[in-house]
């Protein structure tokens, strides 16, 4: 497990101080998509070994939602970006 | 029917002092006025210059667009009033007086102290005098400002104050440490 994240808002933060919600590659569908894209979308998920990108919830500090790439093998942290930054989303 | 409320302070009989005033200090405030600021979407840079600009408010970073504001000048009764008006339709704003405990802690071992419970780097190098960050004491999130060198800042929940006094006297045991209310 990685254990000093850069949050892009606090500076550098032990993994403790983060809660982990899962893999941040899925796209949601369409609301009319069919039953098989949504099965896939909520239930189905691959477990590559290397490198992932998850989404970290840093919840004792400013609380923001992250995108956290990293290496699930050699624990090396790539990039760590606001959630909503990488939408374009407000703030 | 009318009911009498009383403001008690969550550490009143449960402070469990240590009296003096020995070379590191506990100082925790009866009545600071504090709310919680945040930022209306996309108008964060606006409600930040508005906040800056009034010395009478301390605003403490606790994530993007969100801010504690801390006043010794305004009442805790008058300072949400107060900076609604000057924020307008920038910002939203809640009260936090009694939902919130400010702590001072000062003395040459502050940083030592607090780094028995806190991971993050307290050098002034790396955390200068007049930052300010949420972070995990412990299992409890603070909001930790650098008021001085030798000086910090602490806000925590109230409902939790008791249990994080109670870790920084731990956190403090190889120091020489005192507790107390605030006299002011």
């Amino acid at each position: 497990m990685a254990s000093l994240i850069s949050c892009p808002h606090c500076g550098v933060r032990p993994k403790e101080e983060f809660s982990i919600r899962g893999d941040a590659t899925p796209v949601r569908p369409a609301p009319m998509a069919s039953d098989e894209a949504w099965n896939d979308y909520v239930h189905v998920r691959a477990n590559p070994r290397g490198r992932i990108r998850e989404h970290w919830q840093h919840v004792a500090g400013c609380r923001r939602w992250l995108v956290v790439e990293r290496d699930n093998f050699t624990h090396d942290v790539f990039s760590v970006t606001d959630a909503a930054a990488g939408r374009g989303g407000a703030q | 029917m009318a009911y009498d409320y009383q403001a008690v302070h969550a550490l009143d009989g449960t402070i469990g002092a240590v009296p003096g005033q020995r070379a590191n200090h506990l100082a925790v405030h009866r009545a600071t006025a504090i709310a919680v600021v945040l930022a209306a979407p996309g108008h964060g840079a606006e409600a930040a210059g508005i906040l800056v600009a009034d010395g009478a408010f301390e605003a403490r970073f606790c994530g993007p667009g969100e801010w504690l504001v801390l006043s010794e000048v305004h009442a805790p009764e008058t300072l949400v009033a107060e900076l609604s008006v000057r924020l307008g339709a920038f910002a939203f704003v809640v009260d936090q007086s009694h939902g919130r405990v400010a702590l001072t802690l000062s003395g040459p071992d502050a940083a030592r102290i607090l780094a028995n419970g806190i991971a993050v780097d307290l050098h002034p190098g790396a955390f200068a005098v007049g930052r300010a960050a949420t972070m995990l004491c412990n299992h409890l999130s603070v909001n930790l400002a650098r008021t001085g060198v030798d000086r910090f800042d602490l806000v925590v929940m109230r409902s939790f104050a008791e249990a994080f006094v109670a870790d920084l006297k731990v956190m403090a045991r190889s120091h020489d440490l005192s507790v107390d209310f605030a006299t002011r």
